[in-house]
């Protein structure tokens, strides 16, 4: 049992936490402590709802229910506990790419470059069905091979996901091969994520954008939408477009804020996403599922917020859609003139959305090789409100980046940083050591402390990785690359993890998954995982860890000195 | 003297007063991640079964335990009047595990020392209560829990 001290190391999203105490409005942190202790067999992963027979769980100090009725052990148990969680992540992926593909297709969009966009379509279309012939050219050969011996190079969506998700279901698979079935559904989710990032380059354009960001975005005189969680880009650019002609600014919270020509400013993480409603300069809200708290729709209701859901059962046309979308913001902001307009004084300006094109990374793999950088880190995820609120990013970026790491950042983690800066080009100096500021002198144009490369479900960490490996002649697994999911909540980002550990890529995770029930799932993250992908996920039980001591441990891997919770560590094999 | 009453249309059979109670009791880590692995299995001190019902040691006021105890290894607390087993004591001898009418004194056959609630009293609330979704664990003073009708 713990209760978290401090909520947020967000001062905008602190000025709130007093208002909604004294008006009795319950947020995210508040619910948080009502569901305290948490189910102990759930965190475990030793429970299980699969069938009408359970619930069931495996307890851990008796003898008489180690087992499920059906007869899954403890290590069935977790291990099915993570392959659900990613289950589930590659569908919200897949769910994403459906929606893009679907207004492509119906022509509800202009793209950019038509032919790629042809092609890219088709391509989704063959991985869903087949597994994706063509995208595995994209892949080094080395690390197909792996998938292929492993059984989990993706084979579409009947053989990935359906399959997968009938392990739950029964059957004799042990430990380690439910587990190589969540890395295939993983992978699946990878590739998606891949083909997708293609697709929104060809129909928008993807290039990176200056961007205003935090709560001092919002406007005082301004009808105002804020288009919530993720949904089709077809309709966001709708949107967008209704509300220029009217002059509606459109803003976002967990959303894609780059969609050439436009642009949606974050203003805020998904941690404190129910504030900006308290501003009162707010006067619709756009919202999908994904990201999306359900209880948005108590908030916008006690503040008057107008509120409009994307994902319906009925099909919408974009177009009349979005432009009633737009009146109604206009009306609303008629009717909320009399509403105090609260806008904390919070602004940064964060450079977003880069990719492995805009870097030289030559110069980034020479560094890395050469010994200039010490490694590269990852930081990815977003708010969980087990910890305090951004604090374990920010803590992350700042010992990495004194100590001669080079960081990136995608999605909602980019915002998280972005608040306080690192992705903004003119702070680089006060966040960088010495090795850092100079090489991102040289690899970009005006690169900022952190480097964005966009949203998690447009597969910029991918395109990087890969072009990393090319460009150092080295595969990933050589390579001194960490990914940190420092405040992970989503299970696509389970999903994402275990993608990032199958590329090769030692993966740190946080909050600990629902696998430390059984020490088999354990050691099967670390030894099974390391001996077919050359990597691990790496999941510390230890809840009470500060940030300062998560940065230290990750610290002592880049800086070659042993890590005793790791164990036998990947490093070994580059330390040569 | 606070006791535990167990609300029977309350209880769901969750387990997790047990689960609790075996990390924060009985086990040596004191945290549920590295409790699952020990060895011995740590014992929790309450029980959750057949029909929803949490029970443990309910410190009974005439306790068999008590007088079965050859060595005196069972002692009532006199401030509180808790019955606890001062374990460098015990012989391991199970007397006070058959007399006992609820059977919920454990042979640990590992440690050799008869097991049971001391309803946490080095502790300020007995965990299995703090821990219970429900409310259906609650201290009580054994005088109102009389009171109470079933």
């Amino acid at each position: 049992m713990e209760f978290i001290q401090k909520k947020t190391a967000d001062n905008a999203a602190e000025h709130f936490l007093p208002r909604a105490a004294d008006k009795g409005t319950k947020l995210a942190w508040d619910r948080f402590e009502g569901q305290l202790p948490e189910c102990g067999f759930c965190e475990s992963g030793l429970s299980c709802r699969d069938c009408l027979q359970g619930p069931c769980i495996s307890n851990p100090f008796r003898d008489s229910n180690k087992l499920g009725v059906c007869g899954k052990d403890k290590d069935i148990l977790a291990v099915q506990s993570l392959l659900r969680l990613v289950l589930k992540g590659t569908m919200a992926t897949l769910d994403q790419v459906g929606d893009f593909v679907e207004g492509v297709v119906a022509k509800k969009a202009k793209p950019r470059d038509k032919s790629a966009a042809e092609r890219i379509v088709c391509e989704i279309e063959a991985l869903l069905k087949g597994g994706g012939a063509s995208l595995k050219k994209a892949f080094p050969k080395s690390l197909l091979a792996a998938w292929e011996e492993a059984g989990i190079l993706p084979q579409g969506v009947a053989r990935d996901i359906f399959k997968a998700s009938q392990k739950t279901e029964g059957g004799v698979a042990g430990a380690e091969e439910t587990l190589l079935w969540a890395f295939k559904a993983a992978l699946l989710g990878a590739f998606a994520r891949k083909l997708q990032g293609g697709l929104k380059k060809a129909v928008f354009g993807a290039a990176p954008a200056e961007i205003a960001l935090d709560m001092g975005v919002l406007k005082k005189e301004t009808a105002t939408i804020l288009l919530y969680g993720r949904f089709s880009p077809i309709l966001k650019a709708k949107i967008a477009e209704a509300a220029a002609k009217k002059k509606v600014a459109v803003m976002g919270v967990c959303t894609d804020p780059l969609l050439g020509p436009y642009l949606f400013s974050p203003v805020t993480s998904y941690g404190s996403q129910e504030l900006p409603l308290m501003t009162g300069a707010v006067d619709l809200i756009v919202v999908g599922d994904q990201f999306v708290n359900p209880s948005l729709a108590a908030i916008a209701a006690e503040f008057s917020v107008a509120l409009v859901p994307t994902e319906t059962l009925k099909d919408q046309n974009p177009d009349a859609l979005a432009k009633a979308i737009v009146e109604k913001a206009v009306n609303a902001f008629g009717f909320r003139r009399t509403i105090v307009r609260d806008i904390p004084d919070a602004k940064k300006s964060a450079l977003m959305g880069l990719s492995a094109a805009d870097l030289n990374m030559k110069k980034i793999a020479a560094a890395l090789t050469g010994g200039k950088l010490k490694g590269i880190a990852i930081l990815a995820g977003t708010n969980n409100v087990k910890f305090t609120q951004d604090l374990p990013f920010v803590t992350l970026a700042q010992e990495f980046l004194k100590e001669g790491i080079l960081c990136l950042s995608e999605g909602d983690a980019s915002v998280s940083l972005a608040k306080y800066g690192f992705l903004d080009p003119k702070q680089r100096e006060k966040h960088c050591g010495a090795g850092v500021a100079e090489l991102l002198k040289s690899a970009g144009q005006n690169l900022p402390a952190v480097i964005d490369l966009g949203l998690a479900e447009n597969g910029g960490v991918t395109e990087f990785l890969l072009a990393l490996a090319a460009a150092s002649g080295k595969s990933l697994r050589e390579l001194p690359v960490l990914a940190c999911f420092a405040e992970a909540n989503r299970s696509a980002e389970a999903g994402e993890a275990l993608s990032l550990v199958a590329m090769g890529v030692s993966t740190y995770f946080w909050p600990c998954l629902p696998v430390t029930g059984s020490p088999k799932t354990m050691e099967a993250l670390s030894k099974l995982a390391n001996s077919t992908f050359g990597a691990k996920l790496i999941v510390h039980t230890d809840k009470k860890m500060e940030p300062l001591a998560k940065a230290g441990l990750i610290l002592k891997v880049f800086n070659r000195v042993a890590d005793p919770s790791a164990g036998d560590r990947p490093w070994t094999e580059w330390k040569k | 003297m606070k006791v535990l009453m167990v609300d029977k249309e309350k209880c769901t059979g969750c387990h997790q007063c047990e689960l609790w109670c075996g990390t924060e009791i009985a086990s040596i880590s004191k945290e549920l991640a590295q409790a699952i692995n020990e060895t011995p299995q740590p014992v929790p001190r309450v029980y959750v079964e057949g029909k929803p019902f949490a029970l443990q040691c309910r410190h009974c006021e005439e306790a068999p335990c008590l007088d079965a105890c050859p060595n005196g290894t069972m002692r009532r607390d006199p401030e509180t009047g808790l019955i606890y087993v001062n374990e460098p004591t015990c012989i391991a001898c199970w007397m006070c595990v058959m007399v006992c009418p609820f059977g919920i004194i454990s042979p640990s056959s590992s440690l050799k020392v008869a097991i049971k609630c001391d309803r946490c009293r080095n502790m300020g609330y007995p965990i299995c209560a703090e821990v219970c979704p429900t409310g259906a664990l609650s201290l009580v003073e054994r005088k109102d829990y009389r009171k109470k009708k079933f």
